[in-house]
């Protein structure tokens, strides 16, 4: 069960993205902007600090997998990126450990290149033909503020919940042996 | 040379960028319809979506109708009023019913494209990058539903199946700015006026309304409804009202903006209708024919 509760908190936050999320939507009820929701991808790109490479690559190509079946109408874009950036990102590098301010920066720039990335895929695809001010102000300012203050609110918790998650697995690994 | 090819990650990077473009160009093709593996994906977590979305939507509801209630009265008003005029639009409703059904029999005509099944589903999910509109339904192959079937809230038209899976399928709204997102309507006047119904203007929220005859000669509170002439819709179902129109950019056609009576963002249950009438009876059908010699 430990072993498995990322991928089921993961999961958790999945639905909460599409489904629920979708209908409490603030641009729905005459906010202009849009936030986006990218809880998913930074709580894998943080788990990547502290529970490896691997696993933190595994788990943007699952979870990028679903949104591009579920949701999306080209299929691989989301696959590609979650997989690449969260590859690219997790340094499991005890500084990065130590400072949470740092591992909050390195969601930043994970939610900032896949917001560029994505929509210049959409651009080039012809899917959409927003200008790239509207793009700016509408839709990436407010949603990459939205998912840094998600993941600086949940930070300090998530990072306790690794450590013990770390800690359990170590016991269970000395009494196998 | 030696050392590039060396590089193991450079090589799985290249491969993956590979499989990336091909992705898209698999994906992009005319006419897909989901494969198993997709199936199977949107089906177990569809599962888990319908579970959540439920709970949630009644969450909505509640505050909604906290909200309703303030202006009751006023509202309680309102419908009074227009009480009076039902009664009299019911009589003269059954009165044209009869009359319509005497004079087809005595036509000898049987099917219209009125004749229609309706079944209800529930939104379990959409999009939450906006950059389609697409949500998703709890009914698929499995209840009946197929590709192209028209798609509509209580109050019009919202948009038609995109993709069909065992049991959940996927629709594409009337605002989604794709460029095979096209819908054939007329607007309900004393001569039809035909047109198509492409995109949504971004900024005013009104639907293009596009290809009308540069003579027809438009008026703002028109009312658009579907045509029926793609088959798998039905004939009359509403789309919206027309606000404004003017010459495209060639001076061919004319270009109106409709306002979509429906509300494209807080949906949660949906009806699908099924055209029961046939494209062509099989006496006269080429391709049956065909088949036959």
């Amino acid at each position: 069960m430990i072993r498995y509760s990322l991928f089921i908190a993961l999961f958790v936050l999945f639905i909460a993205e599409g489904t629920v999320y979708q209908i409490f939507a603030p641009d729905f009820r005459g906010f202009d902007y849009l936030l986006l929701p990218r809880w998913v991808f930074v709580v894998i790109i943080f788990a990547g600090i502290y529970r490896g490479r691997a696993m933190a690559t595994l788990y943007g190509i699952v979870f990028g997998v679903m949104y591009d079946v579920i949701f999306s109408s080209v299929l691989g874009v989301y696959t590609f990126a979650m997989g690449l950036i969260a590859y690219l990102l997790s340094i499991t590098h005890p500084f990065l450990q130590r400072n949470l301010l740092v591992g909050i920066f390195t969601c930043f720039t994970a939610v900032v290149v896949l917001e560029y990335f994505v929509y210049g895929i959409m651009l080039l695809l012809g899917f959409t033909t927003i200008p790239h001010e509207e793009f700016f102000y509408i839709r990436f300012l407010p949603t990459v503020a939205m998912n840094v203050g998600f993941i600086a609110v949940i930070a300090y918790p998530l990072r306790k919940w690794f450590y013990y998650l770390r800690q359990k697995q170590e016991e269970q690994s000395k009494f196998n042996s | 040379m030696p050392s590039f090819f060396s590089n193991k990650r450079l090589i799985v990077l290249l491969v993956c960028i590979i499989i990336l473009v091909a992705l898209i160009g698999y994906s992009m093709s005319e006419r897909r319809s989901l494969t198993w593996p997709e199936q199977f994906i949107t089906d177990s977590v569809g599962w888990v979506q319908s579970a959540f979305s439920r709970p949630a939507h009644f969450v909505a509801g509640f505050f909604e109708n906290l909200d309703d209630m303030r202006n009751l009265y006023e509202e309680n008003k309102i419908l009074k009023s227009h009480l009076d005029e039902y009664a009299s639009l019911q009589v003269e409703l059954n009165d044209l019913r009869r009359q319509n059904e005497e004079l087809k029999d005595s036509l000898g005509v049987r099917d219209n494209l009125y004749d229609y099944t309706v079944r209800s589903a529930l939104v379990i999910h959409r999009s939450p990058d906006r950059w389609n509109e697409f949500i998703g339904i709890n009914k698929g192959a499995q209840d009946g539903i197929e590709e192209n079937m028209a798609v509509m809230t209580s109050k019009g038209l919202i948009g038609k199946i995109h993709q069909v899976s065992q049991f959940t399928s996927t629709i594409q709204l009337l605002s989604d700015q794709a460029r095979n997102n096209r819908i054939s309507a007329f607007v309900d006047s004393d001569n039809k006026i035909n047109g198509f119904i492409e995109g949504i203007d971004s900024e005013t929220g009104y639907l293009h309304f596009t290809m009308i005859d540069i003579r027809a000669e438009l008026e703002e509170g028109q009312l658009v409804v579907t045509s029926g002439l793609g088959g798998v819709f039905p004939d009359g179902l509403l789309i919206g009202e027309i606000i404004s129109f003017e010459t495209d950019e060639f001076g061919l056609s004319q270009t109106a903006y409709v306002k979509p009576t429906a509300d494209f963002y807080n949906i949660d249950y949906v009806l699908v209708i099924e055209s029961r009438a046939p494209t062509l009876s099989p006496e006269i059908d080429p391709d049956v024919e065909g088949e036959e010699s």
